[in-house]
């Protein structure tokens, strides 16, 4: 016995070695990904941007760019100095030369100028040029050089084409701008997204809207869910054909539902549309949709009709847990049905409602589908909710560091709201006792 | 075990937070995108695999569905006239959204299954910048092909950064369709419009006097163009500088409020892309459209048009500069990570070439970039809209949208700012300012 006690681990360190399974699940699939979002919102880093498109830590040169570019540069230089007459020919002479310099200081390390030649034969070929001879890092020094010489050279190009000497303006300074785009930059950006959207008025629109949309629709849902959940506990003929049809609106795919709203909304066949102008709720059809307040209302209407079954059904079996000696004992002791649903049903509902809460509000912050369809986040982003601006930023416009930036931010509004209701609930439920 | 419980209850509290925020955004693209170009439904039938030889080298073409056959005509020709080359088809999704999605995880992950495909007017920039295509100016320059000889608009969108990178397959551009049966003259002006249209609405069993694209999505921005080019205004200079701030960009927004908020277009045109506009058109309900040229087809389709043979075209009314059409179409690029580029460029040259274009104007109905194709009797019996001088006067001055490489940015903000001035959030001259400060922002990152 006293030898398998010293093998064998103490109760504490078992109990480690029991939970350390479930810490490692939770790393790989919930911490890892968000550390990386996170990382990657500290860059700027964008899809469509091939300079960009990965973290670069220090300065360097696309030599596939600048290799197609620059005898561009020098072609359209050479042109314009051939038409050119007198000083202005001098200048674009003297440009040229510089431009030749240039390049050669950059040759002088023996890497540019292999792979200059070797990028050269492959794009005469039209082969693509592979990855590991694209990118050549640069000191700082030489950027620097680079940089100066590209802003000098476009100043003159500039000046000259402003006092109308070149022929093809637009050639040679756009030439410029795609030799300037082959400078590689480091793309560590730090905190400046999150600088930025915390002073930006469209993400505080955004967030409001979540916050307005969650709150409002949350609580109608509540209120209505619970009647749902009281009626359907009730005994009465068809029942049990009651209480399924009651989730049919929850069934349905959130898409298909948005489009089925859609065209009940519509300003001319809706029939919605159409009943609240005949009850004198709006004054027009076309108000629904094309105004900020019809909007967001209508998103809300359809949430609510989408998710209240979803509530009525969790307080339903909430419901059904309560003892019913408890109300028989009420009723003998004189309570009415009023005492008995604020001093019994309710106090026995609170885990149940809770529960519900954290799973509705989580829900409605993150609304996407139903938003999308329906509205696409119009009027004049009235009715744009957080996850629509984060997919809009990431998606459409391929900005993956800025949008990692605000899916962090709706991860951390996510994190503390589920922290609350779990501090609310610990209390509750998830503790085992010790608070006893 | 308190330490271990309070770790569980974190991390439980992280998990449920993380794995319900993980299934929150369904990247399910809708239709919020670019112009529709064509508005095609049906699947073309693809080309059949004809038996390869040892030195056939085979091309795989993408392109958005073809409601017709003459992509499959085209490849035919093209087939015919080098039996050494052998072209599939690729179909994209319809919405030119998703291409443009598909294409991009495609290319940045540098693959080379297909060699040619088709871009939106909006694209080069952004896919040039990305280094997605081939610049074809040496290849131009070799074979000598006459720039001179395409709609000037459409090729220069295909410009970037000096050098070229697509070629015009199609133009398409905002065209005012109005009834025969009601108006007797087509509205010049703006004003002229507003006019006729009040004056229209309600006769002939039409319940509007104009239709129009308002929502916030790309069409909006096309309207928003129109409006605003034919007062002077713009939106980027010639050297890419924001200038979208002045009073002629103002004027034009203006009027486009003007008509947005008046009763005579539906009161929910704030939520009309193109389906609901042509819908209402075709039933009869209004007797002025801004659309596509698409619509003179649309309209003439018995199965689903009430007013056959009744419709007459214009350009749009113009401002106090003139009339301006906002550019749409696509082009042909070829892809830089293709294994075949000459042949890649012999198929594109051909299909924009005079022999391509025509087989598309002919079978397909596009209207060619290449201006002496209107000058053929064939294309000019295909439609009558391309022997109506109105028509290629109205496509040839078309104005397209900024060339960027911010593009999709760009236009974000111009549909949220237009959109909050048509919602009567804010005035134009707070739209247009926001717009210019918000554009500038993102030219400077």
């Amino acid at each position: 016995m006293n030898r398998s006690t010293k093998m064998s681990l103490s109760e504490k360190q078992m109990g480690y070695v029991l939970i350390f399974p479930a810490l490692l699940i939770i790393l790989v699939i919930a911490i890892w990904p968000v550390m990386r979002s996170f990382w990657i919102s500290l860059h700027d880093i964008r899809l469509n941007d091939p300079t960009k498109s990965e973290i670069h830590s220090s300065y360097g040169l696309d030599m596939e760019r600048y290799v197609s570019t620059l005898p561009n540069l020098l072609r359209y230089v050479k042109r314009e100095a051939d038409s050119a007459e007198g000083s202005s020919k001098e200048k674009l002479n003297a440009l040229q030369v510089q431009i030749e310099q240039m390049n050669t200081s950059l040759n002088q390390t023996g890497e540019v100028a292999s792979r200059y030649q070797m990028i050269d034969q492959l794009l005469l070929d039209f082969k693509p040029v592979p990855t590991e001879l694209k990118y050549v890092s640069l000191s700082n020094l030489q950027t620097e050089s680079i940089k100066n010489t590209l802003a000098e050279i476009r100043a003159v190009l500039l000046q000259m084409s402003e006092q109308k000497l070149l022929s093809k303006p637009e050639g040679a300074l756009g030439v410029i701008q795609g030799i300037e785009a082959s400078i590689i930059e480091p793309n560590f950006v730090g905190f400046a997204y999150y600088k930025k959207f915390l002073t930006d008025a469209r993400m505080w629109g955004a967030m409001y809207n979540t916050a307005f949309f969650t709150v409002i629709s949350v609580a109608i849902e509540l209120v209505l869910g619970i009647l749902i959940a009281l009626l359907i506990n009730r005994p009465f003929r068809g029942r049990s054909l009651v209480r399924a049809t009651v989730l049919i609106p929850w069934a349905i795919p959130t898409v298909i539902s948005a489009m089925m709203w859609k065209f009940l909304y519509d300003g001319q066949n809706g029939i919605v549309a159409y009943l609240f102008e005949q009850a004198g709720l709006i004054a027009d059809m076309g108000m629904l949709l094309t105004t900020k307040a019809g909007a967001m209302f209508s998103v809300i209407l359809a949430d609510v009709w989408k998710t209240t079954p979803f509530m009525a059904l969790l307080i339903f079996a909430g419901l059904q847990t309560i003892p019913q000696s408890l109300y028989e004992a009420a009723s003998v002791d004189g309570a009415t049905r009023t005492q008995q649903f604020f001093r019994i049903t309710l106090p026995m509902l609170k885990s149940t409602i809770l529960v519900a809460l954290l799973f509705r509000t989580l829900d409605a912050f993150r609304v996407f589908d139903l938003i999308y369809t329906l509205t696409g986040g119009a009027p004049g982003n009235s009715t744009e909710t957080i996850s629509i601006y984060a997919y809009k930023t990431m998606f459409a416009q391929m900005s993956f560091g800025e949008g990692s930036a605000l899916a962090v931010i709706v991860f951390l509004c996510v994190a503390l709201i589920s922290i609350g209701y779990v501090k609310i609930l610990g209390a509750d439920l998830l503790s085992d006792g010790s608070s006893k | 075990m308190k330490v271990a419980k309070r770790l569980t209850s974190a991390g439980l509290t992280l998990l449920m937070a993380f794995s319900l925020a993980a299934c929150s955004s369904t990247p399910q693209q809708a239709s919020t995108d670019t112009t529709p170009s064509q508005p095609s439904t049906p699947t073309a039938p693809k080309t059949e695999p004809s038996q390869p030889t040892a030195e056939k080298i085979k091309l795989v073409y993408a392109r958005g569905k073809d409601a017709t056959d003459s992509t499959k005509k085209l490849v035919e020709a093209f087939q015919k006239a080098h039996p050494n080359i052998e072209v599939e088809i690729r179909e994209m999704p319809a919405d030119s959204g998703q291409s443009h999605d598909q294409y991009v995880t495609m290319f940045s992950a540098q693959s080379s299954e297909i060699d040619v495909f088709d871009l939106d007017v909006i694209w080069p920039a952004e896919f040039a910048q990305a280094g997605y295509l081939l610049p074809l100016d040496r290849l131009m320059e070799q074979d000598g092909i006459e720039t001179g000889k395409y709609i000037k608009g459409a090729m220069d969108a295909g410009n970037f950064g000096g050098q070229q990178w697509t070629m015009p397959k199609f133009i398409d551009a905002g065209l005012l369709f109005y009834r025969k049966d009601l108006v007797s003259e087509a509205p010049k002006t703006w004003d002229d419009l507003i006019a006729q249209a009040k004056a229209t609405k309600g006769k002939g069993g039409t319940k509007f006097g104009y239709l129009m694209q308002a929502k916030q999505y790309e069409g909006l921005v096309c309207n928003f163009v129109e409006f605003s080019a034919s007062y002077g205004g713009k939106i980027l200079d010639e050297q890419g500088k924001v200038a979208v701030n002045n009073p002629a960009t103002i004027k034009g927004l203006k009027k486009m409020i003007e008509v947005v908020k008046s009763d005579f277009v539906p009161s929910n045109v704030t939520t009309f892309m193109e389906p609901e506009s042509h819908t209402a058109f075709l039933e009869g309900q209004a007797p002025f459209i801004r659309n596509w040229p698409y619509q003179f087809a649309l309209a003439q389709d018995q199965a689903q048009s009430k007013i056959v043979d009744q419709v007459a075209i214009a350009p749009l009314p113009a401002g106090d500069v003139g009339s301006a059409a906002a550019l749409g179409g696509w082009m042909g690029g070829i892809n830089k990570f293709s294994k075949h580029p000459k042949e890649a460029w012999e198929f594109l040259k051909f299909m924009t070439g005079p022999e391509g274009q025509k087989i598309s104007a002919i079978e397909g109905g596009l209207a060619p970039t290449y201006l002496p194709a209107y000058e053929d009797a064939d294309v000019q019996k295909a439609s009558p809209l391309f022997a109506n001088k109105d028509f290629v006067d109205g496509v040839s001055a078309a104005v397209s949208r900024p060339t960027t490489p911010i593009y999709p940015k760009i236009s974000e903000v111009i549909q949220i700012e237009v959109s909050k001035a048509l919602a009567g959030q804010q005035t134009a001259e707070q739209a247009v300012q926001n717009m210019e400060t918000q554009m500038n922002d993102l030219m400077r990152n």
